[in-house]
């Protein structure tokens, strides 16, 4: 099966010029599934956390979006139990123009700046809503624990 | 056509799951809604009519291990029965013994199995087979 010449062409460019703390690195054995690791952004509560996700190229891709999830549990508003992220890019604002980085970036810019008014965990927007301050603290323990480098 | 990974994979099975399926007479979810991995799962089965099985409700345990969808589950059942294809042991469904497990592909899935199991529970042979008390388990 021949993989599309933009799906090479973008893998080709993640290797070569990966963006700053995020690698992504394709399956040798499905090239349209790559392991992912995203790095906590300073001044986060998640600074210092390497984080781990599954990204995948469905068929239509580019003009569905990518399936992508974390693996490392995270506190975090907009990503539930499961490491399933509420992104509107990943849903409804997706279009063929955005790539592989690009989603990987807002997902990055996602930890930097949670959303709690369009939660995916509900329990953890609603401390994020309640005592964002405690809220962050539990981030922070949560990214020691399971995302340490 | 692009192949799904195993855990995107299960979490299309959870979503059409959590939606439910066909006309409710089976259903299956995450035993632990916090299994990242999303290996074990519950099932229910609810006997067809006109059958020994009418109105009993079965519960299932279903495993899915590190090939699925590759290779097939592993399924037991947690209420006692008595089908062909069920060791009278330990519940568990021999996939042998069981059409769509013995021809497993990778458009299976664990509704197909639970599905599959039901319409076993209907067929010809198995429809009036003497039943264990309601309610027992393995």
């Amino acid at each position: 099966m021949a993989l599309p010449k933009r799906i090479i062409k973008e893998t080709e460019r993640l290797v070569a010029d990966p963006a700053p703390g995020i690698s992504a690195a394709p399956h040798e054995d499905n090239l349209r599934y790559f392991d992912v690791t995203i790095e906590g952004p300073d001044g986060s509560p998640f600074q210092n956390g390497v984080f781990r996700l599954e990204l995948f190229l469905p068929e239509e891709y580019p003009m569905a979006p990518p399936k992508v999830r974390f693996l490392t549990k995270i506190y975090h508003p907009n990503i539930d139990k499961l490491g399933r992220i509420c992104l509107d890019i990943l849903k409804d604002k997706w279009s063929p123009a955005l790539q592989i980085r690009t989603v990987l970036l807002s997902i990055q810019a996602l930890l930097s700046a949670p959303n709690p008014d369009d939660p995916l965990a509900t329990d953890v927007a609603k401390h994020y809503k309640e005592n964002e301050k405690d809220a962050q603290r539990v981030s922070r323990e949560w990214t020691e624990k399971y995302a340490s480098k | 056509m692009a192949k799904i990974p195993r855990n995107f994979r299960l979490l299309e099975e959870l979503e059409k799951g959590e939606k439910g399926i066909g006309d409710g007479s089976c259903s299956y979810g995450l035993e632990d809604g916090d299994d990242i991995m999303m290996s074990n799962w519950n099932g229910t089965i609810i006997g067809p009519g006109h059958t020994v099985h009418e109105n009993r409700i079965y519960s299932l345990k279903i495993h899915c291990g590190a090939s699925y969808p590759d290779d097939p589950p592993t399924v037991h059942f947690i209420s006692r029965v008595n089908l062909p294809f069920v060791n009278q042991a330990n519940g568990k469904v021999e996939l042998t013994k069981l059409n769509v497990l013995a021809k497993w592909n990778r458009e299976s899935s664990i509704e197909t199995v639970l599905v599959s199991i039901r319409r076993e529970m209907a067929a010809f042979n198995n429809r009036k087979l003497p039943q264990p008390p309601e309610g027992s388990v393995f």
